[in-house]
C-alpha cells in the first residue's frame, strides 16, 4: 500500500469533514441549550448563577459560560462557536434519536417511584436490566464459576498450562493484557466519578456487585469466542460475538427451530457488529478523547481554547498507527498500561491508607447508601441503575467486545480462556474502580459544593483528579499525563475491535473507510460536550449487550457442558500442567 | 493471443474450492504444472491485533503457514509442481503486480460475484485485476 495514496485519502477526507462541520454554521447559531465550553473549572459560582434552570435542558448540560468566554450565551471566539455548533448537531441528530430507541425505559421515569418534589420517577433503561439479568443468569447457570474458578484462573494466567503447540496467536497472559488495555481506561477514572456524582457513594457498591456477577458473563462470552473462532490458513485468528452468534446459533435445535435460529444468528451478529462499530466510535474513542481532554484542561487552563488542537494531535497519533501501520507505537502504548495502572492503584492505596481513620465511615456510607430508599440520588433503584450502567461501561462484561481479543489466545481448551477472562471484570471493576470510588468518597469530592458543576457537566476525570489532588498535590499533573496514555491505548485497542466488525460486514479491503471514520470521531471527541459524548457512548456500548446476551443465553447450555467436562478432568487431575 | 501452451500462468487462490478448480483449469493451458504460479494475497496485519502487539505473529510466519496450506490443497488436486507465492496488501493490485514480476502471459481467476453493498464499496477482485493487469486475464464464470 503506497504511502502517497494514504496521504491523499487522508487529506481529502479531512477537507471534506471540515467543510461539512463548518459549512452550515455561517448563518448563525440560535439554539443555546447545549454548549461545548465551560470546561475549565473556573468560577463555578458565576456559572451556576448564569444558568438557574440548567437542569431543565434535555440532556442536562445546559450550562452557561464563564464571563470571560461568552457574551449572551454565545462563545466569543470563532473556534468555540464552531465547537458549539458541532456539539448541537451531534446531540440533536445522533444522540436524541438513538436514545429514544436504544435506551427505551418503558416510560418508567413517569410512573416508577415518583419523587414528590421533582415529579420525576426513576428511569430504568431496558438495556441496564438486561445486562444485570445476563450477569446473574450466567452466574447461576455456570454454578458460580466466578468464585470457584478464581484460583485456577491465576494459575492459567501465570502460564502453568501454556502449550506453545496449541493453535492461537498469544498466550493466556498476553490475551488478558490486550483485552485489559481496551477495558482499563477512562471508564475506571472518569466513569466511577460520574457514577458517584450521579448516584452517590452507594453506586460504588452496585458497581462492585455488577463487577462480581459480570465475571460470569465475561467467562461465558469468551469461552464461546474460543469455541467458534476461525483460524485462517495463515495462522491468524478471527473470533468474537459476530462469529459465535452466527455459527453457534446456526446449529441450535432441529427442523423449524433450526431455521429460525439460523436467521436469528445472522440478525444478531449483524446487530452486534453495527453496535460494536458505534461503540468503538463512542466509548472506545470519543469518550476517551473527551474525558482525557477535560482532565488536561483542568490541569493546564491555558489549553481551554485549544481543545480542537488536542483532537487533531490525537488524530495524527492514532492515524500513524492504524493507517500508517507503525506497529511499535501501538505495542509500546499497550505495554505501558499495566505500569500506569500500578502507579494509579498505589497512589489510590496511599490515599486510602493515609486516611485510614475515615475508611470505616466511607465503607459504611457506601453500603448504607446502596440500600437507602430515600436518597437524593433517586433511591435504591436509581443508585443501582447508575452503578450497573457504569460498571458495564467500564468492564464491558456482557458487551462482547473483549471476546474479540480473547479469541486469539493459544489454547485447545476454550474453557481455559473463558476462565482467564473472568479476571478482567475483577481487576477492572472490583479492584481499580473500587479504589477510585474510595478515594472520591474518602476525600468527600462527590458532595463538595465546589465540584457540583463538574458533576453536572459529567466531567468525571476532572473530579477524580481533584479528589487525588486533595491529598497528593502533584498527582493531578501525573494523572493528566497518564490519562492521555490510558485514552490512547484504549483508542488503539478499540479501533481494532471496530475494524474487525467492519471487516466482517464489508470485507478486509474496506478497512480504510472505517479508519477514516474512527479518526473523525477522535476529533469530534475533542469538540463535543462531555454529556453528549457520554450519552452517545453509553448508547452504543451498552446496546452491544442486547444481541450479545440474547445469543449467549441461547448458547449457554453448550458452555455449561464444556465446563462440566473440563472441570471434571481438572478435578480428577487429568488436565496436565505443561511446566 | 495464440493458443499455444503458455510458459507462465498466474492463478490467484483464496482457499475456496472454486479457486482451486481454476488452478486445475489453468493446467490445460500450460505444458507443465511447474509453469503455474499459484498466488495468495494476505490482508495486511492490523497494528492492534494481539499477535502483533506481542510480536508472536508477523508476515514471514503468516506466509509460511499459508504456503504450507496451499501446498496441501494443491497436492489434493494432484498439482504438486505448481509454484506458490504469497503477497500482502490489496488483492487486485498485488495479483497484477505479481503477474508482471513473474512475466505472466495470462492470469486465470474465478469470479465470485459479490453483490449489494460490498460490491458497491469495494468491487470484486476480478474487476480490479482486469483493470490493473498488464497481460490478458481469463475470468472463469460459473
Amino acid at each position: 500500500m503506497s504511502t502517497a495514496r494514504i496521504v491523499r485519502r487522508l487529506a481529502l477526507s479531512a477537507v471534506l469533514g471540515f467543510l461539512f462541520l463548518v459549512g452550515p454554521s455561517s448563518g448563525g447559531v440560535a439554539r443555546a441549550q447545549v454548549d461545548s465550553a465551560a470546561d475549565a473549572p473556573t468560577d463555578e459560582a458565576a456559572i451556576r448563577e448564569a444558568a438557574p434552570d440548567a437542569n431543565s435542558a434535555v440532556s442536562a448540560d445546559g450550562k452557561a459560560e464563564t464571563a470571560t468566554d461568552e457574551v449572551d450565551g454565545e462563545p466569543v471566539s470563532w473556534i468555540r462557536r464552531q465547537e458549539k455548533h458541532v456539539d448541537e448537531l451531534f446531540g440533536k441528530w445522533l444522540v436524541e434519536p438513538l436514545a429514544s430507541v436504544l435506551f427505551f425505559n418503558f416510560w418508567s421515569d413517569q410512573w416508577l417511584l415518583v419523587n414528590e418534589k421533582t415529579g420525576k420517577g426513576v428511569s430504568v433503561p431496558f438495556v441496564v436490566l438486561w445486562l444485570l439479568f445476563g450477569a446473574v443468569f450466567f452466574t447461576l447457570r455456570m454454578g458460580f464459576i466466578n468464585v470457584r474458578a478464581f484460583r485456577h484462573a491465576l494459575h492459567l494466567v501465570r502460564g502453568d498450562y501454556d502449550d506453545p503447540d496449541d493453535e492461537g496467536e498469544v498466550s493466556h497472559f498476553q490475551a488478558l493484557s490486550s483485552a485489559l488495555s481496551a477495558t482499563v481506561g477512562l471508564g475506571n477514572i472518569a466513569g466511577v466519578a460520574i457514577a458517584v456524582g450521579k448516584g452517590g457513594p452507594g453506586a460504588v457498591f452496585w458497581m462492585i456487585v455488577a463487577g462480581l456477577f459480570g465475571m460470569s458473563s465475561k467467562f461465558t462470552e469468551c469461552t464461546l469466542a474460543q469455541m467458534y473462532r476461525r483460524i485462517s490458513p495463515d495462522g491468524t485468528i478471527s473470533g468474537g460475538p459476530m462469529h459465535y452468534l452466527k455459527e453457534g446459533l446456526s446449529t441450535v435445535g432441529t427442523g423449524g427451530t433450526r431455521t429460525f435460529m439460523q436467521g436469528l444468528g445472522v440478525v444478531l451478529s449483524i446487530m452486534f457488529t453495527i453496535m460494536c462499530i458505534g461503540g468503538s466510535f463512542g466509548g472506545g474513542c470519543a469518550f476517551q478523547v473527551n474525558q482525557s481532554l477535560g482532565a488536561l484542561k483542568a490541569q493546564f487552563p491555558d489549553l481551554v481554547e485549544w481543545g480542537w488542537l488536542y483532537g487533531v494531535l490525537m488524530m495524527v497519533a492514532v492515524g500513524v498507527v492504524i493507517i500508517g501501520g507503525i506497529r511499535r507505537i501501538a505495542a509500546t502504548a499497550e505495554k505501558v498500561v499495566p505500569t500506569m495502572c500500578a502507579i494509579y492503584l498505589l497512589t489510590a492505596l496511599y490515599i486510602v491508607l493515609s486516611n485510614y481513620d475515615k475508611l470505616g465511615a466511607a465503607i459504611e456510607t457506601i453500603v448504607l447508601e446502596a440500600f437507602s430508599w430515600e436518597s437524593v440520588y433517586g433511591g435504591f433503584l436509581g443508585v443501582m441503575v447508575v452503578g450497573v450502567q457504569r460498571a458495564a461501561f467500564s468492564n464491558e462484561a456482557g458487551i462482547g467486545s473483549a471476546a474479540i481479543a480473547h479469541s486469539a489466545a493459544r489454547t485447545d481448551e476454550p474453557i481455559r480462556e473463558g476462565i482467564v477472562a473472568l479476571l478482567e471484570p475483577f481487576i477492572d471493576t472490583v479492584v481499580v474502580c473500587t479504589m477510585t470510588g474510595l478515594v472520591i468518597v474518602i476525600t468527600g469530592a462527590y458532595n463538595n459544593p465546589e465540584y457540583a458543576d463538574l458533576i453536572d457537566r459529567n466531567q468525571g476525570a476532572v473530579l477524580t483528579s481533584e479528589a487525588f489532588g486533595h491529598v497528593v498535590r502533584w498527582f493531578p499533573t501525573l494523572l493528566s499525563i497518564a490519562v492521555v496514555l490510558f485514552a490512547y491505548s484504549t483508542l488503539i485497542s478499540w479501533s481494532y475491535y471496530g475494524e474487525r466488525c467492519w471487516s466482517y460486514l464489508f470485507g478486509d479491503r474496506a478497512g480504510i473507510v472505517y479508519k477514516i471514520l474512527f479518526l473523525v470521531f477522535v476529533f469530534l471527541g475533542s469538540v463535543v460536550t462531555a454529556t453528549n459524548v457520554l450519552d452517545f457512548s453509553d448508547l452504543m456500548i451498552l446496546s452491544m449487550g442486547l444481541p450479545n446476551i440474547l445469543g449467549v443465553v441461547l448458547l449457554s447450555g453448550r458452555v455449561r457442558r464444556a465446563l462440566d467436562d473440563y472441570w471434571g478432568r481438572y478435578r480428577a487431575g487429568e488436565v496436565t500442567r505443561d511446566r | 493471443m495464440v493458443w499455444l501452451p503458455k510458459q507462465s500462468v498466474v492463478v490467484p487462490v483464496d482457499f475456496s474450492d472454486k479457486s482451486f478448480d481454476a488452478v486445475a483449469a489453468a493446467l490445460e493451458l500450460v505444458e507443465d504444472a511447474s509453469h503455474l504460479h499459484v498466488v495468495h494475497v494476505l490482508p495486511s496485519l492490523e497494528p492492534a491485533e494481539p499477535g502483533v502487539i506481542w510480536s508472536t505473529i508477523d508476515d514471514p510466519s503468516r506466509a509460511r503457514h499459508a504456503e504450507q496450506a496451499i501446498h496441501e490443497r494443491l497436492e489434493e488436486h494432484g498439482l504438486k509442481q505448481a509454484q506458490v507465492a504469497i503477497a500482502f496488501g490489496d488483492p487486485g493490485r498485488e495479483i497484477a503486480e505479481y503477474a508482471q514480476k513473474a512475466s505472466a502471459e495470462l492470469i486465470v481467476l474465478p469470479s465470485h460475484g459479490r453483490t449489494g453493498i460490498t460490491r458497491m464499496l469495494i468491487g470484486s477482485v476480478a474487476e480490479r485485476v482486469v483493470r490493473l493487469a498488464h497481460c490478458p486475464v481469463l475470468v472463469l464464470r460459473d
